[in-house]
């Protein structure tokens, strides 16, 4: 770079002066413009990794991004490359790392670099505030030129921003993401993309080749670290994580309105009342612009988060919030067309070196396979660290499994009323009305009108307290994510029994759960139900507010619990 | 930028604002980390506004979409004269979205250059470029190369930008298979990767905005075989370009001129029929693409097509057809045989 910037003319800094008119007096001179960007340079390449396959062929980049050593990179940097890896840090040293979770449409990998607490790591930008003309820098390892891991530096701009890559051919699926000019070439793939104070805004993982082979033409995509963000929770769970889907379709007509052209009558958007021939204005909080921006907004979630929406018809503009169903339903890793197969792995004799890597004896315990999973020794790992201490509280609350009684009251509703759950069954007696929810039939009629979901959502709590971890036919940590209604972060812990799947939200704060959705069939709203300021009587734990969050409006109507108590 | 200088100005400036508070808030919000806080370079991306995206019918293994640059607030397109002007029914995307189908107004062979016009409605007004303020800026000035490379850019997307210097002033010895460039006079060499699909036909400006050249050609250097990456200084596209938006003519030759042949624009927009490019001598006189409901859709050509046979005479080329052709008068009756998938296939028409 350095001995590009002596090639200019001198009169360059007087042009740029020109342009900037009064800013021109704080403008810094090229000398101070490259002491400072070498200085960003020498803080943000330890925390650049050159990731290798166990029998160091071929390669790829990654970044490290908190000091336990988890680290981000491409997915198809480690596929087929075995679930072990070596990565070379600019420090000249290899360490071990073993692959934690993939996000296989977006592109992404996670891995966990092994043997210290004290990694170097990048600090995250906002991704959303690239602007087009921005300098970056890309860091990796292209070629494999560095024999000592210290990652190449190639300089650029970002040529556009919020572009969108189809799948092609594959299910690799680049959306919202940065073009930049920088120079990519293989081997760069998965290292980190960096604006010029040194912060993390992506991660660089395709170009436009065509006819030019494999070589840098000036046009590559970097993920953007926003995308990363929201999925990090999920990856650390060591599941293949899903993207989301919308379940409805849309067009851009010839006045360049956005219009909904198909909605699948099961949806949960359909029961909020989106109609084809609606006009969508804004989708997970951004304004859309045509059809193609509705691709671009919506990659960017995994499966399972709430978004938000505004739609306007006739009656006028609502808005309500939808869960995003999983896009490709991954029972397996999936397999890369061979021509998607990593620029990076140029081994030819030995192309997909899958089987051979065998586990460093000291990190073996870190794997367990599992089908739909990448690596289910993390996933096993945060289900014990959030049923541990939960199970163990319960410990104290012998005779839980009874009838629980508890007498609440609510702002709207003038008489107290009786809310009873038991293991076959759940009521709420609201005055002179009885409401009574079977375990067994579970009927979306039988809910009380002003608490819609209450007691589906308190037969499932009752069926998890009773028994945390052996209740269900199945429990999966799925990961982190904002709690939609409060913005509050929470660990979700998915249970599974029968068609009913239960969504157990918990914060740091607490070892009682923080709130619970329940999916108990398709076609059917979610119960969704949280729990504030736990408390216990001499029988049970319980919370003293209850909130029910009513699908109808979004709003949540919140029990105050006076009482808690067995049934004798 | 012509008139709207004003606005750029204001808008520019409010840009460098927006970047500069955007960095005060993640510092702060970095807290303790020990980041520099380079002021960043301020480019002028602005000229994406001037740039449209055109897209129309690729040849062979050519592109369907190119780039152009207007020059005027009545929607005047500059772009580069290739395979896609040839083939008619081009469309432009502005950046904001808007299409139009276009005209070819005018075109000049020696300075690979065509003008082409937006049908527009009454009224309609585009940002465009001034001319008249295009600098020429020495070798080593950073500049910004705007363009619709690998189509990247649909709708009211902005179109890439690429940065980079000037590398060299220079004459060019360069072509593409048999195809020589054209123009004489030297051209700007850059470093930024510019020869990229779809791009030829965007802007060169500096990095204040102002306008340098027009981004040429796929094309490789005669001596070397590498790809160049080139833009043509509107220095040398000026004159030809005022000349054909006065309504004058150019130098109207085609690129095999001295004999009467058909050309490619004429091919597609009378005959309805477009050849796979002639790329090598000899090349044979394969049809590409018919347009529907055009003379030659009615008279049952098809795609893949091989025409080898013209009243008679034996076709080996495709240069040849349009030889043969360029010699039917309107309304004459034209046998024709094409081999169609092993099988000689006779059609007859009246020449358009």
């Amino acid at each position: 770079m350095s001995s590009r910037l002596v090639t200019f003319p001198a009169g360059w800094t007087a042009l740029l002066s020109a342009s900037l008119g009064t800013l021109a007096a704080e403008a810094p001179t090229w000398q101070e413009r490259e002491q400072a960007r070498i200085a960003v340079l020498e803080q943000i390449a330890p925390s650049v990794v050159c990731v290798m396959p166990p029998n160091g062929q071929g390669g790829g980049s990654g970044v490290l991004i908190s000091p336990d050593g988890f680290a981000i990179t491409n997915y198809h940097v480690t596929s087929g490359s075995g679930d072990f890896l070596k990565c070379g840090l600019n420090d000249g040293r290899v360490y071990d790392a073993v692959i934690v979770g993939i996000d296989p449409t977006g592109d992404v990998a996670m891995i966990q670099l092994l043997g210290r607490d004290d990694f170097p790591f990048a600090a995250a930008g906002n991704s959303d505030n690239v602007q087009v003309g921005d300098e970056v820098m890309a860091l990796g390892n292209p070629f494999l030129l560095a024999d000592d891991f210290s990652p190449t530096v190639t300089y650029g701009i970002a040529s556009g921003i919020h572009r969108y890559q189809y799948p092609a051919n594959t299910f690799l699926e680049y959306t919202d993401c940065i073009q930049i000019d920088a120079s990519i070439n293989p081997g760069n793939s998965g290292g980190p993309l960096f604006d010029i104070n040194g912060l993390w805004i992506g991660i660089n993982g395709r170009a436009s080749f065509e006819q030019r082979g494999r070589v840098n033409v000036g046009a590559a995509y970097a993920i953007s670290v926003r995308q990363v963000q929201l999925f990090l929770g999920h990856l650390k769970s060591g599941r293949i994580v899903d993207h989301g889907t919308a379940e409805f379709s849309l067009e851009t007509d010839t006045t360049g309105r956005v219009i909904v052209s198909d909605v699948i009558e099961i949806s949960e958007a359909w029961r909020r009342g989106l109609r084809p021939g609606d006009e969508l204005i804004s989708f997970a909080g951004r304004a859309l612009t045509s059809a193609n921006d509705f691709k671009n907004i919506l990659g960017i979630f995994p499966a399972g988060a709430r978004v938000p929406l505004t739609w306007e018809n006739i009656d006028g503009r609502r808005t309500t919030s939808i869960r995003l169903r999983p896009l490709h339903e991954f029972q397996q890793v999936p397999e890369l067309p061979e021509e998607r197969k990593p620029d990076d792995h140029d081994d030819p004799a030995n192309p997909h070196d899958d089987g051979d890597d065998e586990a460093p004896e000291q990190w073996a315990h870190l794997l367990e396979s599992r089908e739909g999973f990448t690596n289910y020794a993390f996933n096993r790992q945060q289900q014990t660290r959030l049923l541990k201490p939960l199970t163990k509280q319960l410990k104290r609350f012998k005779d839980r499994s009874g009838t629980w009684q508890l007498s609440v009251s609510a702002d709207a509703v003038e008489e107290p009323m009786s809310l009873v759950v038991a293991k076959n069954g759940a009521g709420l007696t609201q005055g002179d009305t009885p409401w009574h929810q079977n375990a067994d039939t579970l009927d979306s009629d039988s809910e009380p009108t002003d608490f819609p979901g209450l007691l589906t959502a308190a037969l499932q709590w009752h069926r998890f307290f009773r028994d945390p971890t052996d209740s269900w036919t199945d429990v999966v940590y799925i990961g982190t994510e904002l709690q939609y209604e409060t913005g509050q972060p929470v660990d979700i812990l998915q249970t599974q029994f029968g068609s009913i799947t239960c969504r157990w939200l918990f914060t740091n704060e607490n070892e009682f759960p923080f709130g619970v959705d329940v999916e108990s069939g398709s076609g059917q709203d979610e119960a969704r139900l949280l729990f504030e300021n736990w408390s216990a009587s001499n029988d049970i734990p319980y919370p003293q507010r209850i909130g029910v969050i009513v699908p109808a409006t979004g709003e949540i109507t919140w029990l105050q619990v006076n009482a808690a108590e067995l049934r004798r | 930028m012509n008139s709207k200088t004003p606005t750029l100005r204001r808008r520019h400036t409010r840009s460098v604002f927006v970047r500069a508070g955007c960095l005060t808030l993640m510092t702060a919000f970095i807290g303790s980390s020990a980041h520099a806080d380079i002021k960043p370079e301020r480019y002028n991306t602005e000229p994406t506004d001037v740039v449209v995206k055109l897209f129309g019918a690729g040849v062979g293994n050519l592109d369907s979409y190119g780039s152009g640059t207007l020059v005027s607030a009545d929607g005047h397109v500059v772009t580069v004269w290739n395979h896609l002007i040839n083939t008619g029914y081009l469309t432009a995307v502005t950046a904001d979205g808007r299409r139009f189908q276009t005209d070819v107004i005018g075109t000049s062979a020696t300075h690979d250059v065509a003008v082409l016009q937006l049908q527009h409605d009454v009224g309609d007004s585009f940002p465009f470029v001034d001319l008249s303020t295009a600098v020429k800026p020495e070798s080593g000035t950073e500049v910004l190369a705007f363009s619709n490379m690998f189509h990247v850019a649909t709708g009211n997307e902005p179109v890439s930008v690429v940065h980079g210097i000037i590398s060299a002033e220079s004459k060019l010895s360069a072509g593409l298979g048999r195809w020589e460039f054209p123009v004489k006079s030297r051209v700007l060499i850059l470093d930024a990767i510019t020869n990229n699909s779809g791009a030829a036909g965007g802007l060169l400006a500096d990095i204040t905005g102002r306008p340098v050249g027009l981004l040429g050609r796929e094309l490789r250097h005669r001596q070397s075989g590498t790809w160049v990456n080139y833009a043509v200084p509107f220095d040398t596209l000026q004159p030809v370009i005022e000349t054909i938006l006065k309504g004058g003519t150019v130098d109207q030759r085609t690129e095999t001129d001295s004999e009467s042949v058909l050309t490619d624009r004429q091919l597609t927009t009378a005959w309805g029929m477009t050849l796979l490019p002639e790329v090598v001598r000899e090349s044979p006189a394969y049809i590409d693409r018919v347009v529907p409901d055009s003379p030659a859709a009615n008279a049952g050509f098809r795609r893949g097509d091989l025409v080898v046979l013209v009243n008679g005479a034996v076709v080996q080329t495709s240069h040849k057809l349009r030889t043969l052709l360029a010699d039917v008068r309107r309304g004459q009756k034209v046998a024709i045989t094409v081999n169609r998938n092993g099988v000689l296939e006779p059609i007859e028409m009246r020449a358009p």
